[in-house]
């Protein structure tokens, strides 16, 4: 049950990860692009859940909710920060 | 291989693809791909240390999401000094 789980999770991560990452290819300009970059926080936290399913709070259970709340702390902040200088850009 | 390491293999072609966008698009939508990529490559680094079963490489994956964030900070200053 505990692998279903697990195996269901990682596969959506990598479906989010690869509709953001196909996302940033096909867009025409950089904040339509940015949007998609912002996606792969879902992926993160998918995958992060996969690996915690899999082997609780291990070892690398432990770094996988560290490396999901860092990516999900970090991503909006960056995501804000290249848009601001996207806006400064295009008033220019 | 395991069903980990095939998700860390399919997850490695959106980096070439990322690659392509950050040469050939302008300056600003190129720091926009290296961003989607740097979080690309941390999840690779996860899976590959989940598929591996060596904790070690999430240690790497922890580094690189920290590397990848201040580095794309620095790269969108660089870029608004530069014009």
């Amino acid at each position: 049950m505990r692998d279903a789980i697990s195996s269901a999770l990682l596969i959506a991560g990598v479906a989010v990860e690869l509709l953001a990452c196909s996302g940033v290819l096909l867009m025409r300009d950089a904040l339509d692009r940015l949007h998609y970059a912002g996606a792969g926080t879902l992926a993160a936290l998918l995958l992060a859940a996969a690996v915690l399913v899999r082997d609780s709070f291990s070892l690398i259970g432990d770094k996988a909710i560290l490396l999901a709340a860092f990516v999900l702390v970090s991503a909006p902040v960056l995501t804000h920060f290249t848009a601001q200088a996207i806006d400064r850009e295009s008033r220019r | 291989m395991n069903v980990w390491l095939w998700a860390a293999a399919v997850l490695t072609v959106p980096l070439a693809v990322l690659a392509i966008v950050g040469i050939r698009r302008p300056l600003l939508e190129g720091v926009v791909a290296l961003e989607a990529a740097g979080i690309d490559a941390t999840l690779v680094l996860l899976l590959l240390a989940e598929g591996t079963r060596r904790q070690a490489f999430a240690d790497l994956a922890i580094v690189l999401a920290a590397m990848s964030f201040a580095g794309s900070i620095a790269f969108v200053r660089f870029v608004e000094r530069l014009r």
